[in-house]
This record gives structure tokens, C-alpha cells and sequence, in this order.
């Protein structure tokens, strides 16, 4: 600790602190511009200056300078206020007083200082900036007349981000934050520039003059797309959600958000929602009341009970835990069916039986907080940073600022490849299992395993014939990933799970838990599996056991069941099958052929459109509850809007059905939540309230133990392409294709393909490709790039038309020959 | 007593020599003072409204009657989209014309705002422009 005076008070901080940290801890503010927490200390803009005793003669930049003992310093005298008024009327010499039609007035660091220090009239004339405004990008518009050059737009994209899309061009009065070539923005559009932009120099076009700062209602909420669970602020107004508003307190991620959480959640105000029920009548559906449609799924409910075994049930992990508890209590008990599934049991088997089998719980052994303070992260598929983009900042932000290694074993190259030190190991497309079972053979042969641990010769056994080239991989490779791995000190797995991973199943989260356990790399801090649940709540729906047991049905075998004709009541919650399971025709086939299917869903989806009664439900922001997060997080979901139309939550609808079926009936949602703390182990004395805002890390209890996991080998075959799935870095389900933002940027389905590939098939960039295999054909567009080896192909699922499901079968790998149209 | 009397006698009789101070409204029309608070105006510059929807007349309205929806025109400008006030909310306190930093809205000498339907009493942005 280091001791100095601010002001006359005395403070205490740590000695790699700042002036700034300082004056910070003791509730004294300096002004900044260009200084931002999470970034490196900058020191362009000057508006920090202090004075101190020891350096007379001379002012010090606070968000630069670091404490030294004994320090005396003072934060505004005559002189300080001086040099900050020239500092702004500098700044405001070509900077154009454009405030009333400037979107950052009312939130504009620039504005407030100027009010603030009393600018009122300026000692420099000069001409006014005359810069291009760059309106091409339907995400963020430039406006660098408005720019003060803090860089922190370049210095968060290079850093955290890890794109680095700006520059500073020219020097003095001429410099000016340009892009590559100073050509229009070409990025990931994550917007976190525009966040941290202190003026009005970047904006968010999708809410471009929509309402100022001081006007929206800011509601503290949790992102509704994938399982990283990102906090976020809710901009609202007059019952819309206009933005999310950056706070760089929120959350493990500090007000950081990816893409989708930054300008995908329009599909909430969206004119597509659902507004009034639906019920099919005379082969159409038409609006109906509540009272009709609910009677008819009630009564169709009630005819169920009498033969449970007809009736199934889907459900999207998006929805609240005290929905989806409410949904098992429904369905598994009142209607007694153990048909139950949500999101396909095949894309979360790895924590329902991986996770179980190998540590005793359904949930990983590690949490997101442990990313950073790992010594090694072993990445399986490149994608996990498109999967879970804010994880994917905090692993750059691990291997860049702590010098984290990365090591990444996947079937194409990404983003994380390009990282300093990062090392890919690329394999055939679906031996992830054999490649983990070499490694594992690898560890216990050059002797690193550790001693004792549970299963141990039966693995031994299980891996004896694992050798890299079956998975395809060389053997230095192998040897070198494993022996890094286990020596260590700290290491842990980053494991992504979902619908686009069809390979991603239990048997890869028992080879990957079996690496982490042989080696001791299990429970302790910074090490062990993460394993990644694709949907915001898949996490939560695992824990209030919204997946098969016992002779209970699984998703794909529901569908079977709807085909034959076994299945006759089909009720869905949000769930998209036609474009998320595998096989689309016969999904659909299938669902035509159930007797009774009720869906719903915020949109009329391909699903819903085959539905006999279609409910409008409620979106994430206009209800309240909980989530819990990939690193079993429990947080607190707020409502920010009423309802859009007449839409009801599913808790809303649940609960009428489950009481009109004679089942539970509760007066809110809060009481489900007393009633999960008080059933379900992990979530024991948790209260909604006590979440706060920070949410509550639920802990686990470990029983590890080494679990052989069967590697398939995948046949090529000849003369064909491996198809795989996954996501695109603008998408999560199905569900993004209602936010405008997605759609801007990624709007239709791609197939990617290595430029050899390509080059063979003389198929060009943005050329429409057929991609056919044994179950159909689909028409996309083709991306020909390096980040896929040749033989192979990448396609994310998310897309209605050219969805990729129509020529997949649940298989890890499916061979395709591609075409130009 | 008498003195009183003759005083008040003396105020009436004066009065009686007076011009009368009551209008004979409507045919008799007042003169109004300058600064007086009547029905809003929004001013036109270039065969536009001036107003560029910034949003801060809606803020400073403390009846609430105000309500700016900015639009995006085909320059990428920002203007006025929609522009209303509910004139059976305003208290004419003038706030807005004080707020605006453009000089948008000003007030007129127009008082008569009797009407009989309350849609009558939204002043949309049309019934505002100026007119010429
Ligand atoms: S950046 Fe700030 S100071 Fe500049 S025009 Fe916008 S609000 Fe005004
Ligand atoms: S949106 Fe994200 S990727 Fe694009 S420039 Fe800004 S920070 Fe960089
Ligand atoms: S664009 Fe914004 S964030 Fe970037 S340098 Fe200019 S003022 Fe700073
Ligand atoms: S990483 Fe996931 S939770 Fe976070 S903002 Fe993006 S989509 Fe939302
Ligand atoms: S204050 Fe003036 S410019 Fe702003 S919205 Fe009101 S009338 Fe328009
Ligand atoms: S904030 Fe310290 S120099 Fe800019």
C-alpha cells in the first residue's frame, strides 16, 4: 500500500494504482476523456491534470501518473481549472456545437465538462472540422466532425475487442479516427466503440434520434441471448426498448456486450410479434380470446391425462427458471408425461449425462470468472468465441494482458487463432472425442497422470489404441497439448454446446472431463471444464430438470412420435424445431401429423405456423424472473415494458393451464422462485432479492471420476465435403432473425468453404451453391475463405430459408457435394 | 361621516366622465401586450420548420403536453417528425419557447382557443407551422 495525501485527505491504495484511482477510492472526481477503466492508461487528453507538491511547476495527468508515497496532491486549484478550460476551448475549437441534433446530448462527457468548467466563449477561432459522414454502415454511424481524439473507440477494439478497426490518420490539427484505407466501417459491430465513445461521434443508427438520454427508463436486466448471461441496462420508453445503455459497472464484463446483445434485441418491439392468440380454424389460423384459446388446450390437456404417454412437451431454454419449473410441474406432474425435452436433448446431453456422469452434477465444475485466472485455456472448436462472444473477450483480454495460453483444437480456424501465442491444432470434423482420448493416452504415457483417481484403468484400458493419427492429428501435436496441459499449474477446457453442435454430445464432455481429471486440472480455481450451453438459460433449464428421465421420450424421439402417430398432444414453449432439429422435412412431416400441437412464441415461427392454437408470449423485457448463466449464475431478470398486445408470459400461461388442469396455481412468479430454492438442491437458500444485481454463483459439489468415452469414427466420403454446423457471431437460434441489427449484418444463410474448395468448384464469393446430402439439398450463399481447411464446409443453423437442418440428420459430420447453383 | 361620504360620492362622479374600460367583446377586440402567452407557433426557416426535434421543449414541460418524435430526413438531418401539443395540458408558462435553442416555437397573441372536441385542442405539427 502506498500512502499520499488528495486534497488534504489522507488515502491508502494499492501501489500499481493511479492519481486517478486514487482520487477515485477517496470520492474525489477528476474529470477524464480519454481514460477508461478496462483500457490501458492513455494520457492524450489532458483533462485529468493535478497538481503535486513534489513536481511543482508543472501539471501531472492523474489517469497516467502512478501514486508514489508520500505524494501531496491537489485536484483543482486556480491554475488546474485554467489549464482545463484551455483544454476544452481547444477541444471545441473545430468541434461543431451541433448538441441539439447530436444523439450523445444529455450523455456527452464533452457537454457536461464544458457546462461544467463554464466554456462559455472561446479565446481561438479556426474553421469548424469538415469531415465526411460515414451513413453506409446500418449499425453505427461516424461522425468524426464530433471526434475529440481520446482513441478510446480504437484502443477498446484493439484490446478487448480484438478487431481493431481504427486508427488514428494524419498528425496534428489533420488527425482524424480512420478506418483501413479510411473506407467505410467493416467490423464485428459489436458496438463497443460506440459504448465507449465520450461525444457523439459514433452513435447507434438503429437508435438514431430516437430519444434522449435523460428520457429512457433504465432497467437493469440480463441478456436474452446466449448462456454467458451478459448483464445489460434496458433503454425504455413509452412501453419500447430503444436501446441498452452501457454501464462500465455492470456484471463479470463490465458493461461489455457482443453484437447480439447490442443491437439484436429490436425483435422485442418488433411489428411481427404476436399480439392476439390464434386458433386454426377451417385449416387457417385465425385471432381468437384467451378464454377460447386456452380453453382448447386446457381441454385438449385434460383428454391427455388419461394416457400421458400421447402427450410431449418442448420447451426453449430462453424462458424463465420459474417457467421452465412451472413447465416440469405441469407437465411431469399434473399431465404425468415424462415426454419432456427442451432444445433437443442431443445438443445438452453434455450436462445432462456428460457433466452427471463425470462429476456427479448436471452444471461445469469452473465458472466464467475462472477464464482469466487459468495459466492455460484448451478451446475446443475456434467458434466458442462466436458462440459466447463476451467469453471470447474475456479470453483475449486473459491471453493478451496475462499472458493466458491459448490452445484451440477444432475442425476450421477463428478468431481466437489469431490471438499472440495462440496455438490451433486443426482435426478431421467430428474426432473431437478420439482427439481428447489421444490425449489422454498421451498423458498417462509420458507419466503425467495423477495418481489415484477414480476409473483410472478403465480408462487406461478405454484409450490404450487412441492415437492421434486417429484423430487425425500429428503425434508431436498430441504429446506437446497434453503435456502443456498438465503441467500447468492451472488449465481449463472451454467446451461450447448447442444445436448447431450436433458432435458436441456426452460422450466429447467425458473425453474432454477425463483430460481435465487425469490431470488434476479439476476443482481448483482456474481450472477444469466450462462447458458452454448455447441459450441464455440452458444452464437453468438442466437444473429444473427439463430434460427426459426415465422412459420419458427425448426431443428427436418426440418428433419420431408425433411421425408415428404415438404422440398425439404436442405443446411447444417458444421451441423452433422445424428450423433448429436436424432433418427438417421430416420435423415438419412430423408436426403436420400431430393431432394437437399449441405453440408459443413471441413470432408466428415456421413452428407456430403449423400449430393449431398459437399463444402470443412475452419477451425477456417484459417480464421478470431469473436465468442462470453457462457458470451456473443465478441472476435476476427484470421487467422493463408491459406486454406487447395482448401477449401473456408463459409463467401467465402455464399457470392458468396448470390450475385449470387442477394442478398448482401461484399468485407471481416470485413464488415459483421460493418454491425452486426450496426443491432444487443447488439453488438452495437463494432468494430473487438476494440475487441483487450481481446474481449469485450457485456452488457444486464434485464427484469426479474418469468416464471412457467411445470415439466414432467419422467415414469420409469420397469425393465429399464434411458439412459442419455451428453458429454465426451475429446469431443465436433462431430467435436473432427478429432483431434488425442481425439482420443488417448477417442476413441470409452462407455456406463457407476454403478457397481451394472453392477454386476446384469454380464457386465464387457470394455465388448461390447447392449443398446437397443424403437427406435434401439447400440453396445458400457461398463464403470462400482460409478459416475452414479444405474438404470442408461451415454453415451456421439459424435460418428459415436455406436452413442448413434441411440436409442435416443429428450426425457430427455430414458429407455433402456442393455446387454452383 | 359626511367627508367619507363625499369622497366615495367624488370617486363615482369622476368615473362617470371616464371612457369605459369594458370591451364589447367580440366586436370589440383587446390589444394585446407584447409578451403575452397565447397559442404556440412554430417557426419556419427555409420553407421548413425550424424545430430539429432535439427534444428538449418535451423535457422542460411541466404540464407534459409536449411530444417530439424526431424523424430522419433523406440528408441524414434530423427534423421534426411528429410534433404535438395537448393544448388542454399547457399552462402557457412559456417554458418551452425558453428551452428551445434554435428558436423553433415562440408564442402568439392568438387567445381564442375555445373549441368543442378534445381532439380539437391537439395541435398537431401542421396546425402549428406558421402560417404565411
Ligand atoms: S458531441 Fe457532445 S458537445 Fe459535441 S455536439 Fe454532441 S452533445 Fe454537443
Ligand atoms: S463495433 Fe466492435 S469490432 Fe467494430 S469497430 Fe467497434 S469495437 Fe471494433
Ligand atoms: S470516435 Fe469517439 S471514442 Fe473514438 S477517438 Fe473519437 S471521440 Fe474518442
Ligand atoms: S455474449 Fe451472449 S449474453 Fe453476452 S451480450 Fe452477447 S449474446 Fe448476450
Ligand atoms: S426545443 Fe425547439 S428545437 Fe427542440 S424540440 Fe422543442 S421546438 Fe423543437
Ligand atoms: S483522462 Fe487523463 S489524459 Fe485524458
Amino acid at each position: 500500500m502506498v500512502n499520499l495525501t488528495i486534497n488534504g485527505k489522507q488515502v491508502a491504495v494499492e501501489k500499481d494504482a493511479t492519481i486517478y484511482d486514487a482520487a477515485k477510492a477517496c470520492g474525489i472526481k477528476i474529470p477524464i476523456l480519454c481514460h477508461d477503466k478496462k483500457l490501458h492508461p492513455f494520457g492524450g487528453c489532458r483533462m485529468c491534470l493535478v497538481e503535486v507538491e513534489q513536481m511543482k511547476g508543472r501539471l501531472i495527468p492523474a489517469c497516467t501518473t502512478p501514486v508514489t508515497e508520500g505524494m501531496i496532491v491537489q485536484t483543482t486549484t486556480d491554475e488546474i481549472v485554467k489549464a482545463r478550460k484551455l483544454v476544452l476551448e481547444l477541444l471545441l475549437l473545430k468541434h461543431p456545437i451541433d448538441c441539439p441534433v447530436c444523439d450523445a446530448a444529455g450523455d456527452c462527457d464533452l457537454q457536461n465538462l464544458t457546462y461544467e468548467y463554464k466554456v462559455n466563449m472561446n479565446r481561438f477561432v479556426d474553421e469548424k472540422f469538415n469531415h465526411e459522414i460515414d451513413y453506409e454502415n446500418p449499425l453505427i454511424e461516424r461522425d468524426m466532425n464530433r471526434c475529440i481524439h481520446c482513441g478510446k473507440c480504437a484502443r477498446i477494439c484493439d484490446e478487448i475487442v480484438s478487431y481493431g478497426a481504427y486508427t488514428f490518420i494524419n498528425r496534428g490539427i489533420e488527425a482524424k479516427m480512420g478506418t483501413e484505407f479510411d473506407g467505410p466501417l467493416n467490423c464485428e459491430f459489436c458496438g463497443s466503440c460506440v459504448s465507449v465513445c465520450p461525444v457523439g461521434a459514433l452513435n447507434s443508427r438503429p437508435f438514431k434520434f430516437k430519444a434522449r438520454w435523460w428520457a429512457l427508463q433504465k432497467t437493469k436486466s440480463v441478456c436474452s441471448y446466449c448462456g454467458t448471461g451478459c448483464q445489460l441496462t434496458l433503454g425504455t420508453k413509452d412501453g419500447k426498448v430503444l436501446t441498452t445503455i452501457y454501464d462500465e459497472n455492470q456484471g463479470f464484463h463490465n458493461g461489455q456486450l457482443c453484437t447480439r446483445g447490442r443491437f439484436g434485441y429490436q425483435f422485442v418491439n418488433s411489428d411481427k410479434r404476436l399480439t392476439a392468440p390464434l386458433i386454426r380454424k377451417n385449416g387457417k389460423l385465425q385471432e381468437a380470446t384467451w378464454e377460447e384459446a386456452l380453453a382448447e388446450v386446457t381441454s385438449r390437456l385434460a383428454a391427455g391425462k388419461s394416457d400421458p404417454a400421447s402427450v410431449a412437451a418442448l420447451a426453449t431454454p430462453r424462458l424463465t427458471n420459474e417457467e421452465l419449473f412451472l413447465f416440469g410441474k405441469l407437465f411431469r406432474g399434473t399431465v404425468g408425461t415424462d415426454n419432456i425435452d427442451h432444445s433437443a436433448g442431443y445438443a445438452h446431453e453434455a450436462l445432462t449425462k456428460g457433466a452427471v456422469a463425470s462429476f456427479g452434477v448436471a452444471a461445469s465444475p469452473a465458472e466464467i470468472a475462472d477464464v482469466q485466472k487459468s495459466n492455460l485455456l484448451l478451446v475446443v472448436k475456434s467458434d466458442a468465441y462466436e458462440t459466447h462472444p463476451v467469453i471470447g473477450f474475456e479470453i483475449n483480454l486473459g491471453v493478451k494482458r496475462k499472458g493466458i495460453a491459448l490452445r484451440i483444437v477444432s475442425d476450421k480456424k477463428g478468431k481466437l487463432t489469431r490471438l499472440p501465442g495462440a496455438k490451433t491444432t486443426v482435426h478431421a470434423p467430428g474426432n473431437e472425442v478420439a482427439l481428447f482420448n489421444a490425449l489422454c493416452k498421451s498423458v498417462i504415457d509420458q507419466g503425467l497422470a495423477v495418481e489415484g483417481v477414480a476409473g483410472l484403468d478403465a480408462l487406461k484400458a478405454a484409450v490404450a489404441d487412441a492415437t492421434a493419427e486417429k484423430a487425425g492429428v500429428s503425434a508431436e501435436e498430441i504429446a506437446a497439448i497434453a503435456k502443456e496441459f498438465a503441467s500447468a499449474e492451472k488449465a481449463l477446457i472451454i467446451l461450447p454446446i448447442g444445436q448447431g453442435y450436433p458432435g458436441h454430445n456426452a460422450a466429447l464432455a467425458n473425453a474432454a472431463a477425463n483430460l481435465a481429471i487425469l490431470t488434476g486440472q479439476v476443482g481448483k480455481e482456474g481450472a477444469g471444464l466450462l462447458i458452454m450451453g448455447e441459450k441464455n438459460n440452458s444452464q437453468g433449464a438442466v437444473d429444473m430438470g427439463i430434460y427426459p428421465k426415465g422412459t420419458g421420450l427425448n426431443a428427436a424421439a418426440i418428433i419420431d412420435g408425433c411421425a408415428n402417430g404415438n404422440v398425439k398432444t404436442l405443446f411447444v414453449a417458444g421451441e423452433n424445431p422445424v428450423v433448429s432439429y436436424p432433418n427438417r422435412a421430416k420435423v415438419e412431416k412430423a408436426l403436420e401429423n400431430v393431432e394437437f400441437m399449441v405453440v408459443s412464441d413471441l413470432f408466428l415461427t415456421e413452428t407456430a405456423a403449423l400449430a393449431d392454437v398459437v399463444l402470443p408470449a412475452c419477451s425477456f423485457a417484459e417480464k421478470s424472473g431469473t436465468f442462470t448463466s453457462l457458470g451456473r449464475r443465478v441472476q435476476n431478470v427484470r421487467k422493463a415494458i408491459p406486454a406487447i398486445g395482448l401477449a401473456k408470459s408463459d409463467f401467465e400461461i402455464l399457470n392458468a393451464i396448470s390450475q385449470a388442469l387442477g394442478g398448482a396455481r401461484y399468485n407471481n412468479q416470485g413464488e415459483v422462485f421460493t418454491e425452486i430454492a426450496a426443491s432444487v438442491p443447488a439453488y438452495k437458500g437463494l432468494t430473487q432479492a438476494g440475487l441483487k444485481d450481481e446474481g449469485a454463483v450457485y456452488p457444486v459439489a464434485l464427484a469426479a471420476k474418469l468416464v471412457p468415452a467411445a470415439a466414432k469414427a467419422a467415414a469420409p466420403a469420397a469425393g465429399k465435403l464434411a458439412l459442419v454446423t455451428g453458429s454465426a457471431l451475429y446469431h443465436c437460434g433462431t430467435m436473432s432473425r427478429f432483431g434488425e441489427g442481425p439482420m443488417y449484418v448477417c442476413p441470409d444463410a452462407y455456406a463457407e468453404l476454403n478457397v481451394a474448395d472453392a477454386a476446384a468448384l469454380k464457386v465464387e464469393e457470394g455465388d448461390q451453391v447447392t449443398v446437397t446430402s443424403g437427406t435434401g439439398a439447400v440453396q445458400v450463399v457461398a463464403k470462400v475463405g482460409k478459416r475452414v481447411p479444405q474438404g470442408v464446409v461451415f454453415s451456421p443453423y439459424h435460418f428459415g430459408e436455406g436452413s442448413v437442418n434441411t440436409i442435416t440428420d443429428g450426425a457430427e459430420v455430414t458429407y455433402v457435394s456442393v455446387a454452383k447453383k | 361621516m359626511i367627508m367619507p361620504l363625499i369622497k366615495g360620492l367624488q370617486i363615482t362622479i369622476s368615473h362617470m366622465f371616464k371612457k369605459p374600460v369594458t370591451l364589447q367583446y367580440p366586436t370589440e377586440r383587446p390589444d394585446v401586450k407584447p409578451g403575452f402567452r397565447g397559442l404556440h407557433a412554430l417557426n419556419v426557416s427555409h420553407d421548413k420548420a425550424k424545430c430539429v426535434a432535439c427534444y428538449l421543449c418535451p423535457t422542460v414541460c411541466p404540464a407534459k403536453c409536449i411530444t417530439v418524435e424526431a424523424g430522419e430526413d433523406a440528408n441524414h438531418d434530423k427534423y421534426a417528425a411528429k410534433y404535438e401539443i395537448d393544448m388542454l395540458r399547457c399552462i402557457f408558462c412559456g417554458y418551452c419557447v425558453e428551452a428551445c435553442p434554435v428558436d423553433a416555437i415562440r408564442m402568439t397573441e392568438q387567445f381564442e382557443l375555445a373549441n368543442y372536441t378534445r381532439a380539437d385542442f391537439t395541435y398537431t405539427k401542421d396546425r402549428l407551422l406558421e402560417k404565411k
